[in-house]
């Protein structure tokens, strides 16, 4: 669930861009989606209003996979450093708070959102204008254990709140008692909750925040869903800018009108046939986080070949656990959903999870990023791919590069991996279907 | 027994199985309940920087990985983990994570892996409870594996048997510090290191006989304070020697901060085990602020009145690395001396990390004092 970035609109417009400018002779991107305005819209006005939030409202700095909808009853106004760090990726504004960030002692080896956050506190920038400084962290294990040490370093500089929810990752089937771990923690930090934004808890606007993000992430799950058409009405590029509200602004009911609202006019781009590309020869799966600073690139060099990604093996998380949130028994339930998302599953798990989505979306082959900052992503690939090898026989390639850091990717090096990956997929004779 | 008679680890294990039928279990970084597994006869048997050179581990980790990690997995591919009847994972931290995954989902070892997850945050209530029944549930996985039966008056026994060696190791440790331990740094970590595979019946005796080595020390060495996840390789401890750097207290990962300090009576092995968990040093894997932290060392530092702290740091060891910066400021702020060495795991030093231990140690005046 890492990063899925809110402010990736530089993406979308990027997609809008490069479809403007090789809609003349090659033409390889279909016509953009209506909802990219409505995206950059209610995500600008997210950033934007965020300036003004503090010291009008209590703010939180929040990890992608953590249960914002329990700071959604204290009308915590949410931030996510996550999505800062890709939107600075994006932006290749990455590299030089990264910098900023090593120049007071931090490794290069550290996540690059991390160096990226770290490198904002230590000198203000950032391409969104300003961030609001927060009066809690909230952040769960369930993504990395980086988390935790990232945040407790901002926790140490400003000298604020740090809740933890702490996930046990699930080396095996999820126990009984994992669970009622990690409802009762959820229950513990209520307290502080309270105390930080000076409101009272409320059980029934609970559950109402979480019937919205139940809502919500079944929306999503359907828009995902588009994408097993032929063609797929939009590209998994499309999906990771796309999945931004989900993740920002779960629990709102912003958010649930406009999934509707992308959902409605995907289902009418497949009734009417209209692809992400415009001519999609085969279909394939991303594995790990966006490589920020190159995806315009890559997603141009993949279209040209009639490379459609359609399917990805993060952007369906909370689709998939979404389910589980019963607003009947919230704590539970929470604790539930979020222990499950991919990231915090076994290997085992993550193979079950790529094979369903092979299958289910018609893939052809498998580009996974070897992902510098990522461990919890990265550390498991090279098996994952053995294992997809042996049971699918499906072209795979992996490309080692990072999020945001665009010291760590080697445009030549990545050259000869995917050459030599289009090989392989042009002599695949059987698409699968 | 001493540092000089040290069993070889293999012979051990093997004489361990043969003359006490004890299943032997290879443990990962870095904190698990080992009284629990003593009690049910089961000797663990600590993995963190096994001299092997790396090379098939590299088809299954990324670079990025860090080196104990990858030493464990070698350690296993490399056929060297035969005589292991099973293994226990730590969540410690991703690299970890990931590695029991791989090994547990792929590698097809044939051996049963346990799971164990320190919690994290501060000692909530949840998180107590939750340690708690974990113990109740490893102690049962194990024994439902390996048989035998479970018996509180055992654990209770391994308990106090825990405690005494954190107890010895204490006391050691304060020696060291008002040097008044007539052992060199090598052979203070030799022994200190050898309960990471000793059974605790060989171990107390052992930290006993190094609590005698006492005495007015002829040459005075200059005081240092080390940071890091362990002291190896052991070539490094030499230079310090060589350097006339005595190592008088320590913040690492596998040494003191597993202790506890001090220990609780024990009324039910269960509570005091998890009392023991939750009074350990702050570490940045389990519960801890920055804060905390930087008292200790500065704690450490004032204690042994030592002349500076050296961190020697792991590459892609998120949680030090992490860490790292906002001690490093304070502790300079405060006046005192600080070097970050990457000294690795290789049994060779490089001759970059000599040459800076080497300023460092002529910065704070060794052999001057």
């Amino acid at each position: 669930m890492k990063d899925l970035g809110a402010p990736l609109l530089s993406i979308v417009d990027g997609r809008r861009a490069a479809s403007r400018r090789i809609r003349g002779p090659q033409p390889h991107f279909g016509p953009p989606l209506r909802c990219n305005a409505r995206l950059k819209k209610l995500l600008t006005r997210h950033y934007f209003m965020s300036r003004y939030a503090e010291g009008a409202r209590p703010v939180a700095w929040v990890t992608s996979g953590a249960p914002v909808e329990l700071l959604r009853v204290f009308d915590f106004y949410t931030v996510y450093p996550e999505n800062h760090g890709a939107l600075c990726g994006a932006k290749r504004m990455g590299t030089e708070l990264c910098a900023a960030a090593e120049r007071q002692g931090y490794s290069r080896e550290l996540c690059a959102y991390a160096r990226i956050d770290l490198g904002h506190h230590f000198t203000g920038k950032t391409p969104a204008g300003r961030l609001p400084r927060p009066d809690l962290l909230f952040a769960c294990n369930n993504i990395c254990q980086t988390v935790v040490y990232w945040f407790r370093s901002l926790a140490h500089y400003w000298d604020i709140p740090l809740v933890l929810v702490d996930t046990p990752f699930n080396f095996e089937t999820p126990s009984d008692l994992q669970n009622q771990y990690v409802a009762a923690q959820l229950e513990e930090t209520i307290p502080v909750l309270e105390r930080v934004s000076a409101q009272r808890f409320d059980l029934g606007r609970l559950q109402h925040v979480i019937g919205l993000a139940k809502d919500t992430a079944a929306l999503w799950g359907e828009v995902l869903d588009t994408l097993k058409a032929r063609p797929a009405p939009m590209t998994i590029f499309d999906a990771f800018a796309h999945l931004a509200p989900i993740v920002s602004l779960r629990g709102l009911a912003v958010t649930r009108t406009y999934y509707r609202m992308l959902l409605e006019e995907l289902r009418e781009r497949v009734d009417r046939g209209i692809g992400a590309l415009t001519v999609e020869r085969k279909r394939l799966m991303w594995d790990n986080i966006a490589i920020w600073f190159k995806a315009r690139e890559l997603a141009g060099l993949f279209a040209e070949r009639g490379l459609n990604f359609v399917t990805a093996t993060y952007t369906n998380a909370w689709a998939e656990t979404g389910a589980m949130i019963e607003p009947q028994r919230p704590f539970e339930s929470l604790a539930k959903a979020y222990s499950r998302i991919i990231l915090n599953n076994n290997l085992k798990g993550r193979l079950q999870l790529m094979e369903r989505l092979i299958e289910d979306f018609g893939v052809d082959g498998l580009v996974m990023h070897s992902a510098r900052s990522c461990k919890p992503y990265s550390i498991g690939q090279y098996d994952l791919k053995r294992a997809l090898t042996d049971h699918l026989q499906i072209p795979s390639v992996i490309v080692e590069a990072d999020i945001a850091d665009a010291r760590a990717y080697s445009d030549k090096q990545v050259a000869t991996q995917l050459g030599l990956f289009f090989e392989a997929l042009e002599h695949r004779d059987v698409p699968r279907r | 027994m001493t540092a000089t008679d040290l069993p070889e680890r293999k012979t051990y294990l093997r004489q361990q199985k043969a003359e006490h039928q004890r299943n032997v279990l290879g443990v990962f970084p870095a904190v698990y309940p080992r009284e629990v597994l003593w009690s049910l006869n089961i000797l663990p048997v600590e993995i963190w920087d096994p001299p092997l050179q790396a090379g098939r581990s590299a088809a299954h980790l990324p670079p990025n990985t860090c080196d104990v990690a990858c030493r464990g997995l070698e350690l296993i591919l490399q056929g060297h983990c035969d005589d292991l009847d099973g293994f226990l994972f730590p969540h410690t931290c991703d690299s970890i994570q990931n590695l029991a995954s791989i090994v547990n989902d792929y590698l097809g070892t044939g051996k049963p892996c346990f799971f164990f997850h320190p919690p994290r945050g501060s000692n909530s209530k949840a998180a107590g409870l939750f340690y708690r029944r974990q113990l109740e549930s490893l102690a049962s996985a194990v024994r439902q594996h390996f048989g035998g039966p479970f018996d509180a008056g055992v654990l209770s026994a391994s308990v106090a048997m825990g405690q005494a060696i954190d107890a010895a190791i204490c006391e050691i440790y304060e020696l060291r510090g008002q040097d008044r331990l007539r052992v060199d740094n090598a052979e203070f970590y030799e022994i200190l290191r050898a309960g990471e595979y000793l059974h605790p019946n060989e171990t107390l005796p052992l930290l006993k006989k190094l609590t005698e080595k006492t005495g007015s020390v002829d040459h005075r060495k200059t005081p240092v304070v080390l940071s890091g996840v362990l002291p190896s390789p052991p070539a490094f401890l030499r230079l310090l020697d060589d350097l006339d750097l005595r190592i008088a207290a320590d913040d690492f990962m596998n040494c003191s901060r597993r202790l506890q300090v001090p220990p609780d009576p024990i009324e039910d092995p269960f509570t005091a085990l998890t009392e023991r968990y939750f009074r350990m040093p702050v570490c940045p894997t389990r519960q801890s602020t920055t804060l905390q932290r930087m008292q200790r060392l500065i704690a450490l530092v004032g204690s042994t009145r030592a002349a500076g702290v050296i961190f020697s740091v792991l590459p892609f060891c998120d949680p030090e690395l992490f860490d790292l910066p906002p001690l490093v400021a304070e502790l300079e702020k405060r006046g005192i001396r600080t070097l970050v060495v990457e000294a690795g795991l290789n049994r060779q030093l490089s001759g970059q990390v000599a040459v800076r231990v080497e300023a460092f140690a002529e910065m704070i005046g060794s052999g001057l004092q």
